[in-house]
């Protein structure tokens, strides 16, 4: 019942006084409002990782034909790969737990040409196994074949996009288009491909043989990679091991020589995707900490002044019958009821915010009921340490030195 | 000792002690008030008038001396039991009236029942905004009210816990005639109804309305008289209120 009391005259008290109460906000609602959008990115970006590694398949590895290097290093378009189509041979005869090995190579941006239509396409060129990859179907026609791959067929199977794009009332199947010049007559169009992880349009692909790619298009020996497929994933990491040890054999590497190729597990795709999006929220977290930190000291700069201000009202309480407790909750009551107004319009700030980043930015965002909470958590934290010292001085006020004011 | 609303001796109370400017504003004073009593405490200002007041009301201690509300050894109290002695037996009347701003008679009424166990906090409010005749001014600001109305405000908030003994510290000091004598008045018709009153004025005409007048100066009561002709301040009020001048007052 007295601590009722003792919430009811705080709230009066900062209904009184709107404009001090107001200014004590700011500092919280803008620390809270980046809390609360920090949080939803974090969410988000956490469950695109999950979804990308699901995409990227949690039972799949990959080899791509150069060492690791950071990102955005080389030169974009055709590094020189270390890896031969004898490599996937050597790993389907000599590693087990293996289910499906697709070597493959791609190239993003390939021109693609119907008559007078243009694309720019990404360019896969893969086996017979690779769509037993990707749980892909097939709208018209049929997938490219060992035998396709052995005769060095032009034939091609486009995604819908390009069906769309070139042939959007009828069954291509049959139709010549011409892939960087060189025409393929099209064998079969696939169903829906939906996004890559990295949102990229799986739709607007042109899949053609590998052999036929590397003889005829790409005039190359070397593949970009293979992409591995465990039976059980359970030992995901003793296979990567054995695929590495079979690779530096065939590539002759000697002990101690760095591996000329890269091998990507699920684990290396969650892990460093949760490493950028990690290093991103930290340094959010830290400036919206200092915010918050701040916006503290001004609630309780302002409490303390508000102290001073207000001896008369506090000595008159106490002349009347207010206890050292009484005075202390009230001043108390009086910064949280502040902090926790002003977390909770940061909480909405924040929500609205988070939802602009989704609409008009590349951020994907999660609201949660997690960051609701943590974000008027924190304000109440806030609240107490602020208004802790403003209401003990308060609450020793002597009734006569207050009056005396 | 059934009749002894205070006993209080040898009270004293010294300022800046140890320092050449060492001030005894309540030196060595024994007083008895009993039930029912209305005395005025007289005296020039800084003559320790207020400061015994203080001392009585338990806002302040003394530095030497006993002193017994009721029977009871207020000296051994610690500040929260002195808060709930304040809040259940004494009310206050300041001289500038001490409400809060912003603040509708109402609530300014009700504050010291917010630490009280009492349960029916605006009943008993307006009850006592009643008893001062301001029942049709609950919801006005103290801005919004006289200066008499604003004495009157107080002296409700100084009632609603139904007190043993109303101070007032210069009660009627910032009020223009008649308004002093209507709050006399109302004080008067509360000591009749039996509540013992202690006033603070260095008015005369003021002491007068009481029936013990003490004399304070340096610290020490001079002359402690029974008033056996006091003035009624009801009579008093009706005179002013038809355009004829009050006695003796200035």
């Amino acid at each position: 019942m007295k601590k009722l009391k003792s919430m009811a005259v705080a709230f009066n008290s900062l209904g009184k006084n709107k404009l001090r109460s107001f200014l004590m906000m700011i500092g919280i609602i803008i620390g809270i409002t980046a809390i609360t959008i920090i949080i939803s990115m974090a969410l988000g970006s956490k469950a695109q990782i999950m979804e990308r590694v699901e995409r990227f398949g949690t039972d799949a590895l990959n080899v791509f034909g150069m060492a690791m290097r950071a990102p955005g290093s080389g030169p974009r378009g055709r590094p020189t790969s270390s890896l031969k189509l004898g490599d996937a041979q050597a790993i389907e005869m000599n590693v087990d737990n293996i289910s499906v090995v697709a070597p493959m190579s791609m190239r993003w941006g390939a021109d693609v040409r119907f008559e007078d239509k243009y694309l720019r396409s990404m360019l896969s060129a893969v086996t017979e196994d690779f769509i037993h990859m990707w749980d892909w179907n097939m709208e018209y026609g049929d997938f490219i074949t060992r035998l396709d791959d052995e005769r060095l067929a032009r034939t091609v199977v486009i995604g819908p996009t390009v069906k769309d794009e070139f042939f959007p009332e009828e069954n291509p199947v049959g139709r010549t288009i011409k892939i960087e010049n060189v025409p393929f007559e099209i064998k079969g169009v696939l169903a829906g491909t939906g996004q890559s992880a990295g949102g990229r349009d799986m739709g607007n692909t042109v899949i053609i043989p590998l052999n036929t790619y590397l003889r005829r298009v790409a005039n190359t020996e070397t593949i970009d990679g293979i992409r591995i497929k465990v039976k059980n994933s359970r030992h995901l990491d003793k296979t990567a091991e054995d695929i590495k040890e079979v690779i530096r054999e065939s590539h002759g590497i000697m002990d101690g020589q760095e591996d000329d190729f890269s091998l990507i597990t699920p684990t290396e795709v969650r892990e460093f995707s949760e490493h950028i999006s990690g290093t991103f929220n930290v340094l959010l977290i830290i400036v919206a900490g200092i915010s918050l930190i701040a916006g503290g000291v001004v609630v309780a700069n302002i409490m303390l002044i508000s102290v001073s201000e207000r001896k008369f009202e506090i000595g008159l309480r106490k002349s009347v019958g207010a206890r050292k407790s009484d005075i202390l909750m009230q001043f108390l009551f009086e910064t949280i009821a502040v902090t926790v107004t002003g977390g909770a319009i940061g909480v909405l700030l924040g929500i609205l915010g988070a939802f602009l980043f989704m609409q008009f930015g590349e951020t994907p965002v999660a609201i949660s009921w997690e960051g609701i909470a943590i974000g008027l958590g924190f304000s109440i934290i806030v609240g107490i340490l602020s208004g802790i010292q403003p209401a003990l001085k308060a609450s020793k006020m002597a009734p006569i030195e207050a009056l005396r004011s | 000792m059934g009749n002894e609303m205070i006993k209080a001796s040898n009270l004293t109370k010294i300022y800046n002690k140890g320092m050449t400017t060492e001030v005894y504003a309540v030196n060595d004073i024994s007083l008895t008030i009993n039930k029912g009593e209305f005395i005025s405490i007289m005296g020039a200002s800084g003559s320790g008038k207020s400061t015994l007041m203080n001392i009585l009301g338990c806002l302040d201690k003394p530095d030497s001396g006993t002193f017994l509300l009721e029977g009871e050894d207020v000296m051994k109290l610690d500040d929260d039991q002195l808060a709930g002695i304040r809040n259940r037996k004494i009310g206050f009347v300041f001289q500038n009236f001490n409400l809060l701003p912003r603040t509708t008679s109402l609530e300014n009424v009700e504050l010291p029942l917010l630490y009280s166990d009492v349960h029916n906090i605006k009943g008993r409010a307006m009850e006592a905004l009643k008893e001062v005749g301001l029942l049709d001014r609950a919801h006005h600001h103290p801005n919004q009210l006289s200066g008499g109305q604003q004495q009157r405000v107080a002296i409700a908030r100084a009632l609603v816990n139904d007190p043993d003994i109303i101070f007032a510290d210069e009660p009627t000091g910032n009020l223009d005639t008649q308004s002093s004598y209507e709050i006399m008045n109302i004080l008067q018709k509360l000591n009749k109804k039996g509540r013992t009153i202690v006033i603070v004025t260095h008015e005369p005409s003021i002491a007068e309305q009481t029936n013990r007048i003490l004399e304070f100066s340096d610290g020490r009561i001079i002359r402690d008289s029974i008033n056996n002709d006091i003035k009624d301040s009801g009579a008093e009020l009706e005179r002013i209120k038809k355009g004829g001048k009050p006695d003796e007052k200035a």
